[in-house]
C-alpha cells in the first residue's frame, strides 16, 4: 500500500471509531478513544490536526473518566505539537474549572507540564501567542488560589504545582541538581531578557511569590498531615534545584520541627517527622547545604535518629545511621563526607554503630538562630533553667500533645555543654520563629542592607511564623523547656517508633485532635472586649478619608452601622460622637445608623424596644440642636427622614423651635411633620400648639403664624380650635393653673394671674379670632366668668383681634346683640375699639341701641358710645339714657356714681358730639339737684380741673354750680387760682369762662385776678372793661406795705387810662365782711416777713403755695382716699377701660359712703378758705 | 468512587509471606494488585536464626521451593515455608523489587516501618515526572504465617474502604483515623509523586 492509502485507511479507521464512540458506554469508550489517541498522535501525526476538534469535544462528556482522558489527550497532543496550545489552552482552562475534583486535579497536573511548554512556544511573537500567555498566567493564578482549596487532594496537587513552578521561574545555578528528564525543560535563565511580553523580572519576581505562598501554606496551624508531607518534599526538591532558597527552607524546616501542627494526631506526626528527617538528609546531601549543615544536623538530632538506634532492634534507616558518623567530621572535610555518603547508600545491612549525640558543629554563617544561641547558651545556667522550668509549668496543657509525646526523646547528657547548646539552640529557634532576641535584631538591622525582596520576603515569613507558633503553644507547648527537667527523672531511652506505644497510648494522646477553635483561644475579658472592638470601631471610623479615596465608603457606611446596632456598649456613643463632629460630611453615616437601628427594632417585633434608636435620634438631634448656626437643613432633613419621632426627639425639635434664631426653621420643619405624617400630626401639632404661649415673643408670633395657615386646614382646625379654647377656659380659675409655667418654674399653686399668665391663654385664641368670628362667643362666657384682674387683661388684649373683626362682621354683632350678663364691659370695649377711628356702621348703632332698650345698660357703656356716635339720631336715646341713669344712681344698683357720669360728659370729644348736646346732657345733670349735690360738684370740678388738657365745658360747669350753690364761691376762687398756675389763658373757651367767673364772683375774684400776669390781666380788661376801676380801686384800699407787693407791670395794666386816681385805703373795709379774706391776710402778713429777701415773687403766687400747703395739712386724714383718687386719674387713657372695670367693682361699697368721703374731701378743702 | 480501578502495591521486605498474603487476599477481592519486597535480597528463613537462606530477586518461588524441598523437605514443611512458597508461584513466578519496578500506583501498602522508609527514600530519589500522587500507608505486621493472614484482611479491608471514597485523597485521612481507632494500631501515611 502507498502511504496515502495508509493514511486514508487510518482515516477511516478513526472516524469509524469516533463514531463508535459516541455512543458506546465509558468503559468501552475510553478503550476506543485511546485507541484513536494512539492513531492520531503517534501513529499519523498530520491527523492530529484533522480530528482535534472531534476529540476535544469529549469534553463535555458526562463521565469523568471521559473528561481526565481528554485531559491527557491535550497534554500529549501538546507534546507532540507545541503550536496546538495556542488552541488548546482555553479547553483546558474550562476543564481546569470542572465540577469533579478529580478532573481539575488531573488538569492541574496538565498545567504543569503545558505551563512549561507555553513558556517554551511562546518565545515567538503573534497575537494569539501573547493572548495564550495571558491564559496561561491566569491559569497559573487560579492553580495558587487552589492552595486554599477546600479538597485535600486538590491542594496537594496545588502543592506541586507551585514547586514546577518555582522551580521553572527560577535560573538554574552550578550547584542545582537538574533531573535527567527535566534538562531540557525551559527555567528562567533560558527565558530571553527582552522578550516583547514574557517580562524576566516579572517571571522571577512570580516565582519568589509563590515560594512565599508557599511556606506560608506551611506554617498554617490547621495544615493536614498530607499536605504538610508534600510542602516538605516539595520544599525539598525546591532547596536541591535551586540552592539560593536553601536558607529559607531550612528554615521553614526548624520552625516547623519546632512548632509542629497541634490538629495532627500522633501516627501523622510520626509520618511527618518521618518526613522532614527524609528531606533534611536530602536537602543534606546537596552540596549547597555546606552552611547549613550545622541547622540541619541539629534537627535531626532532635529527631532522634541516635536513639531510635541504640533502642530499637530493627536496623534504623540508612541514611538515619550516616548522620552522627557525619557530625564527626570538621566543615573542611565536607566534600569527602558527600562522597562516604553515597558510597554508604549500598551497604545498608552494616549495623548501626552505637553513638551518642555529639555536638552540633559551628555553622559557617550564623544565622539569627545562632547568633540568639550563642547569646543564650551562658544564661542557661543551672538557677535560670529551673526557673524557665517554673514559669512553663503553668503553660502546659492538660493533656499531653500528640506532637510532644512523639517527639521527645530523653536527654542523654543533662548539665553536659553539648545539652547546653543544644538547649541554647532549641530556644533560640523558637525565639527567632517569634521575631525576638538579638540574632533577630542582628538580622533586622542587616534587611536594610540586604537585597529588597528577600528581606521583606523573609520578615513576612516570620510573621506568619509567629502566628503559627502562638497557636501550637496553646495546644502543646514546646517540649524544649521541658526536656532538662524530665530530663533529671528519666534517663531511659524510650522507643519513639509509634508502632511499640500505639497500644498503650491508643484512646489517650493517639487520637487525632479535630481542630477546634475553642481549644486553641482564650476567651477576651470584658474589658479586654471592650477596648478591642472599641479600638476597632475608631479605626474603621478614622478610616474615612483613605475609604472615600477608593470609592468604597458606601460599604464602610454600611459596616459601621450594622456592628453598631448590632452590639451595645459605648462604640455607639463614639460613633455618634464622630457623627456630630462633621455631621455635614458625615449625614450618609448618621442616616444609614438610624435606619439601622430602626430595622433592628422592626426585626423585634412585637417585642422590640426602641430605645436603641431613640437614643440614636436623639443625640443625632441634640447634637445638631446644640450646634450654633447650620443653614443646610440638615436638623430638617433628618427629622424628616426618620422613620419614626420618639418622644424625646420631638422633645428636641421643641427646643429647637425654642431658639429664637432657628425658630422658622424648626417650626417650618414641625410643619412638615404635621403635613407628611397625619397618623401622628396631632402630636406633633401639639408641640406647635404650645409653643403658642411661649414666653419668648418671636417663638410665640412665629408658632401663631404657622397655626394660623393650618386652621386653614378642615382636618386640623377643630383641634387647634379646641385647644385654643380649653387654654382659654383656663381663665376660669382663680389662680392660674401650673400648666402654664414651664416644669422649672416650682410656683406656688397659690399664685395669682398676671398680666403674662392671662396673655399666654389667650395668644392662640385672639390669633384665631379674625379667622373664625363665631369664637368671639367663647371668649363672652368665658369672660362673665372670670374674675377683674383677668376681664382687664383681656380687654387690654382684645384690641387688635377685635379690630381684625371689622364692625361688620355678623358674629360681633351677634354678641352685642345678645350681650351675655356680666359681658358688657366686654362689648363695651369691642364697640370702642371698632369705632375708634372710623364711624360706626348703621347696623352697629342699631345693635347698640336695641340692646339699650332691651336692658338696663351700663350707663358707662353707652358714654362711651355717645362718644362716637353722630348726635342726629341717639340724642334722644341718650337723654333717655341718661334719665335713667340718674333715676338709677339714686339706688343703689347703678353701677355708675353720678360724679363719674358728669366728668364722662365732659371728656367726650366735641368733635365726635356736637357740644350743644352735651350742654343739654350736662343740664340734664345739674336739673338733679338732689343727687347732684354741692359736695358731688365739688369733687367732679376737682377733679376736672386736674385734667389736661382742660375740658371745654370746666368753667361753664363752674358758673352753673355756683349759680346753683353760691356758697361753693370760696371753693371756686380756690379752682381759678389754680387754673392761673396751669395757664388757663391758652384755652380760649375755658378762658372766656374764667373771666366771665371772674367778672360773676367780684370782689371775690379780685385777689384772683390780680395773680394774673399783667398780659393776661390786660386781656380781662380788655373783655370787661368795667372791671378794671374796681380792681384798681381794691389795690388801692391795701396798706402801703401790700401795695408794695403788686408788681409794677400789674399797676401799669390797672393805672392804664386812670393815672391820676390816688390809692384808696378802704378796700380792707371793704373785703372785712368776706370770711375768707381773714385768713389770707394773715397768710399774706406771714408772706411779708418772707417777701423781703425773695422780691421777685409776686405776693399772689406766695398766697397760691401757702394755701395749697395749708390744703394739704388738711387733706392729711383723708389720705388713703386721696390716694386711691389721684391713682385713678393718673391712669392713662388706654387703661381706661380696666377702670371701667373696677368702677364696676365698686359697685359694691354704698355709694353714699363712696359721695360722703369724696365729699368730705371736698369740703375740707373748701373749708380752708371759709 | 472512582471509576478506574485502584492501582494498588503491598510491600514488605522478600515479597515472600505478608505482601504475598495480601497479594492472594487483594487479588480475590477483584483489586489490580501487585506486591513486592524492598530488600536486596530475598530471604527466608534457614535452620538457626543467623543462617537464612538467601536468593536474589531473579530466583523464581519454584526455584526456590526445589531447592528448600532438597534441603530439608520436613522443616520447611513443618514452619510453613514450603505451603508458602507454593501459593506463592501460583499467584506469580518469582518475587519483585519494589525499588525496579517503574509502573505508577494509587497506593503502596508497606508491612513495616523500615520497609516503609525504603519504599519512601525510594519515590523520593526518583525523578519527578508526571507528578502523578501516590500514597504510601505502612502497616506493621510481623513477619509469620498468623499475623500475615490477619494483616491481610486488614489490608483488604482497608483497600476497600479506600476504593469506596469518593474522592480519596480528601477522605484518606479521616478514614485512617477510623482505621486507627477500629484496629487499635498506629498507620504511618505519606503521599509521594511520580
Amino acid at each position: 500500500m502507498r502511504p496515502e492509502h495508509v493514511r486514508n485507511s487510518i482515516c477511516f479507521q478513526v472516524v469509524d471509531l469516533l463514531n463508535q464512540a459516541a455512543l458506546i458506554p465509558t468503559d468501552a469508550k475510553l478503550a476506543v478513544l485511546k485507541q484513536v489517541q494512539e492513531l492520531i498522535i503517534n501513529k499519523d501525526p498530520s491527523l492530529l490536526d484533522n480530528f482535534l476538534d472531534e476529540m476535544i469535544a469529549f469534553q463535555t462528556d458526562k463521565s469523568i473518566e471521559v473528561r481526565k482522558f481528554v485531559i491527557g489527550f491535550i497534554e500529549e497532543a501538546c507534546k507532540r505539537d507545541n503550536e496546538l496550545l495556542l488552541r488548546l489552552i482555553a479547553n483546558l482552562n474550562m476543564l481546569l474549572k470542572d465540577d469533579s475534583v478529580n478532573v481539575v486535579k488531573k488538569a492541574i497536573l496538565t498545567l504543569t507540564q503545558m505551563y512549561k511548554v507555553t513558556l517554551q512556544v511562546t518565545k515567538a511573537v503573534s497575537d494569539m501567542q501573547e493572548a495564550c500567555w495571558e491564559m496561561v498566567t491566569q491559569m497559573k493564578g487560579d492553580v495558587l488560589a487552589l492552595l486554599d482549596s477546600e479538597n485535600d487532594g486538590v491542594r496537594t496537587h496545588a502543592i506541586k504545582f507551585t514547586e514546577s513552578l518555582i522551580v521553572t521561574l527560577s535560573p538554574r545555578v552550578v550547584d542545582s541538581d537538574v533531573p535527567k528528564r527535566q534538562e531540557s525543560d525551559i527555567t528562567l535563565d533560558k527565558v530571553p531578557k527582552d522578550h516583547t511580553y514574557i517580562r524576566y523580572d516579572v517571571l522571577c519576581e512570580e516565582g519568589k511569590s509563590a515560594l512565599d505562598k508557599l511556606l506560608k501554606f506551611m506554617v498554617h496551624p490547621a495544615i493536614s498531615s498530607i499536605n504538610l508531607t508534600t510542602a516538605l518534599g516539595s520544599l525539598a526538591t525546591i532547596a536541591r534545584q535551586r540552592p539560593m532558597f536553601m536558607s529559607k527552607v531550612v528554615q521553614a524546616y526548624e520552625t516547623l520541627h519546632a512548632n509542629l501542627p497541634p490538629t495532627l494526631a500522633k501516627s501523622q506526626v510520626s509520618s511527618v517527622r518521618k518526613n522532614l528527617k527524609l528531606h533534611l538528609v536530602a536537602v543534606l546531601k546537596h552540596p549547597s547545604s555546606l552552611e547549613f549543615q550545622g541547622q540541619i544536623s541539629t534537627l535531626l538530632l532532635d529527631l532522634g535518629m541516635p536513639q531510635s538506634e541504640i533502642t530499637r532492634s530493627t536496623p534504623p534507616p540508612r541514611e538515619h545511621r550516616k548522620r552522627p558518623r557525619h557530625e564527626q567530621y570538621t566543615e573542611g572535610k565536607k566534600v569527602k563526607l558527600e562522597q562516604t555518603l553515597m558510597e554508604d547508600d549500598e551497604d545498608k545491612e552494616e549495623p548501626a554503630p552505637l553513638s551518642a549525640p555529639k555536638p552540633a558543629p559551628v555553622p559557617v554563617a550564623q544565622s539569627a538562630i545562632d547568633l540568639t544561641a550563642d547569646f543564650l547558651r551562658p544564661l542557661l545556667n543551672a538557677d535560670n533553667v529551673a526557673n524557665l522550668v517554673l514559669i512553663s509549668m503553668v503553660y502546659l496543657p492538660d493533656t499531653m500533645p500528640a506532637s510532644f509525646q512523639a517527639t521527645y526523646t530523653p536527654v542523654e547528657s543533662a548539665g553536659t555543654d553539648a545539652q547546653i547548646k543544644h538547649l541554647a539552640r532549641l530556644m533560640a529557634t523558637q525565639m527567632t520563629a517569634a521575631g525576638i532576641g538579638p540574632g533577630r535584631e542582628n538580622e533586622a538591622s542587616k534587611e536594610g542592607a540586604n537585597e529588597d525582596d528577600m528581606g521583606s520576603s523573609d520578615s513576612l515569613i516570620k510573621r506568619k511564623v509567629m502566628v503559627g507558633q502562638a497557636i501550637s503553644v496553646v495546644g502543646g507547648y514546646s517540649e524544649k523547656e521541658k526536656a532538662p527537667n524530665l530530663a533529671a527523672v528519666k534517663r531511659l531511652p524510650e522507643p519513639i517508633l509509634p508502632s511499640a506505644q500505639t497500644n498503650r497510648l491508643a484512646g489517650l494522646t493517639g487520637r487525632k485532635k479535630v481542630f477546634r477553635l475553642a481549644d486553641v483561644i482564650q476567651p477576651l475579658s470584658e474589658t479586654q472586649i471592650e477596648r478591642l472592638t472599641s479600638k476597632t470601631i475608631k479605626r474603621i471610623l478614622h478610616s474615612e478619608k483613605t475609604i472615600t479615596q477608593s470609592g468604597m465608603s458606601h460599604v464602610r457606611v454600611k459596616l459601621l452601622s450594622k456592628l453598631v446596632t448590632q452590639f451595645e456598649g459605648i462604640m455607639k456613643e463614639d460613633v455618634l460622637h464622630f457623627i456630630l463632629e462633621d455631621i455635614r460630611s458625615r449625614s450618609e453615616l448618621a442616616f444609614s445608623l438610624l435606619y439601622q437601628e430602626y430595622n433592628t427594632y422592626l426585626s423585634q417585633l412585637p417585642s422590640g424596644l426602641l430605645d436603641s434608636y431613640d437614643q440614636c435620634l436623639y443625640t443625632l438631634l441634640s447634637g445638631l440642636q446644640e450646634k450654633p448656626e447650620q443653614k443646610d437643613g440638615l436638623f430638617t432633613k433628618l427629622v424628616l427622614e426618620a422613620p419614626i419621632i420618639t418622644e424625646s426627639a420631638l422633645e428636641v425639635i421643641r427646643r429647637y423651635c425654642e431658639d429664637e434664631s432657628r425658630v422658622y426653621l424648626g417650626m417650618t420643619t414641625l410643619k412638615e411633620l404635621i403635613v407628611k405624617r397625619p397618623s401622628r400630626q396631632f402630636q406633633y401639632l401639639h408641640v406647635l400648639l404650645d409653643l403658642s404661649s411661649h414666653e419668648k415673643e418671636k417663638v410665640r408670633s412665629t408658632a401663631l403664624a404657622f397655626l394660623k395657615r393650618m386652621y386653614e386646614k378642615d382636618h386640623l382646625r377643630d383641634y387647634i380650635e379646641k385647644f385654643a379654647l380649653n387654654y382659654m377656659q383656663l381663665l376660669v380659675h382663680p389662680n392660674p393653673p401650673s400648666l402654664l409655667f414651664g416644669a422649672d418654674k416650682d410656683t406656688e399653686v397659690a399664685s395669682p394671674w398676671t398680666e403674662e399668665t392671662v396673655r399666654q391663654c389667650l395668644f392662640l385664641y385672639l390669633s384665631l379670632l379674625p379667622l373664625n368670628h363665631k369664637l368671639v362667643h367663647e371668649l363672652a362666657s368665658v369672660y362673665t366668668e372670670a374674675i377683674a384682674d383677668i376681664k382687664r387683661s383681656v380687654l387690654r388684649a382684645i384690641e387688635l383681634p377685635i379690630r381684625g373683626m371689622g364692625m361688620n362682621s355678623p358674629e360681633l354683632l351677634l354678641l352685642v346683640e345678645n350681650c351675655p350678663k356680666g359681658a358688657e364691659t366686654l362689648v363695651t370695649r369691642c364697640l370702642h375699639i371698632l369705632t375708634d377711628k372710623v364711624p360706626p356702621s348703621p347696623e352697629l348703632v342699631e345693635r347698640v341701641r336695641d340692646l339699650y332698650h332691651k336692658r338696663v345698660p351700663d350707663v358707662l357703656y353707652y358714654v362711651d358710645i355717645a362718644g362716637n356716635f353722630s348726635i342726629v339720631r341717639q340724642i334722644k336715646g341718650f337723654e333717655n339714657l341718661i334719665k335713667s341713669i340718674l333715676r338709677e344712681g339714686s339706688s343703689s344698683v347703678s353701677p355708675l356714681t353720678p360724679g363719674d357720669l358728669l366728668i364722662a360728659l365732659h371728656n367726650i370729644d366735641s368733635i365726635k358730639c356736637d357740644m350743644k348736646s352735651i350742654i343739654k346732657a350736662t343740664n340734664l345733670c345739674f336739673g338733679e339737684k338732689n343727687v347732684y349735690t354741692s359736695e358731688v360738684l365739688a369733687v367732679v370740678m376737682q377733679q376736672l380741673m386736674e385734667q389736661s388738657p382742660l375740658p371745654i365745658l370746666l368753667m361753664r360747669t363752674v358758673i352753673q354750680s355756683l349759680t346753683m350753690y353760691p356758697r361753693l364761691c370760696g371753693f371756686v376762687m380756690n379752682i381759678l387760682a389754680r387754673l392761673i398756675v396751669k395757664q388757663v389763658w391758652k384755652y380760649p373757651k375755658v378762658w372766656e369762662g374764667f373771666v366771665k367767673c371772674c367778672q360773676r364772683t367780684k370782689p371775690q375774684s379780685y385777689s384772683v385776678l390780680l395773680q394774673l400776669p399783667h398780659t393776661q390781666l390786660a386781656s380781662v380788661f380788655e373783655r370787661c372793661p368795667e372791671m378794671r376801676e374796681p380792681l384798681l380801686h381794691h389795690v388801692r384800699s391795701f396798706t402801703p406795705h401790700q401795695q408794695a407787693h403788686i408788681p409794677a407791670s400789674v399797676m401799669a395794666v390797672l393805672e392804664a387810662s386812670k393815672k391820676a386816681e390816688a390809692k384808696p385805703a378802704e378796700p380792707v373795709k371793704k373785703d372785712a365782711p368776706h370770711a375768707e379774706r381773714a385768713p389770707l391776710l394773715a397768710a399774706a402778713e406771714q408772706a411779708q416777713a418772707q417777701a423781703r429777701q425773695q422780691e421777685t415773687r409776686t405776693v399772689a403766687t406766695h398766697l397760691v403755695e401757702e394755701r395749697e400747703v395749708a390744703a394739704v395739712e388738711e387733706e392729711e386724714e383723708a389720705e388713703e382716699e386721696e390716694q386711691q383718687q389721684e391713682e385713678e386719674q393718673e391712669q392713662p387713657m388706654e387703661q381706661e377701660q380696666a377702670d371701667l372695670v373696677r368702677c364696676e367693682e365698686t359697685v359694691k361699697v354704698p355709694l353714699e359712703v363712696r359721695s360722703a368721703n369724696v365729699a368730705t374731701k371736698g369740703m375740707a378743702a373748701f373749708s380752708t378758705n371759709s | 468512587m472512582p471509576s478506574h480501578p485502584l492501582r494498588v502495591a503491598v510491600v514488605c521486605s522478600s515479597n515472600q509471606n505478608r505482601s504475598m498474603e495480601a497479594h492472594n487476599i487483594l487479588s480475590k477481592r477483584g483489586f489490580e494488585v501487585r506486591s513486592f519486597g524492598t530488600g536486596s535480597h530475598v530471604k527466608l528463613p534457614g535452620p538457626a536464626p543467623d543462617k537464612p537462606n538467601v536468593y536474589d530477586f531473579k530466583t523464581t518461588y519454584e526455584q526456590m521451593y526445589n531447592d528448600l524441598v532438597r534441603k530439608d523437605k520436613e522443616l520447611y514443611t513443618q514452619n510453613g515455608i514450603l505451603h508458602m512458597l507454593d501459593r506463592n508461584k501460583r499467584i506469580k513466578s518469582k518475587p519483585e523489587r519494589f525499588q525496579s519496578c517503574k509502573d505508577n500506583f494509587d497506593l503502596v501498602i508497606t508491612c513495616e516501618e523500615r520497609v516503609y522508609d525504603q519504599v519512601l527514600e525510594d519515590l523520593n530519589s526518583r525523578e519527578q515526572e508526571t507528578m502523578q500522587p501516590v500514597h504510601v500507608i505502612n502497616v506493621d505486621i510481623q513477619d509469620n504465617h498468623e499475623e500475615a493472614t490477619l494483616g491481610a484482611f486488614l489490608i483488604c479491608e482497608l483497600c476497600q474502604c479506600i476504593q469506596h471514597t469518593d474522592d480519596m485523597e480528601n477522605e484518606i485521612d479521616e478514614l485512617l483515623q477510623e482505621f486507627e481507632d477500629k484496629s487499635s494500631r498506629a498507620f504511618l501515611h505519606t503521599v509521594c509523586f511520580y
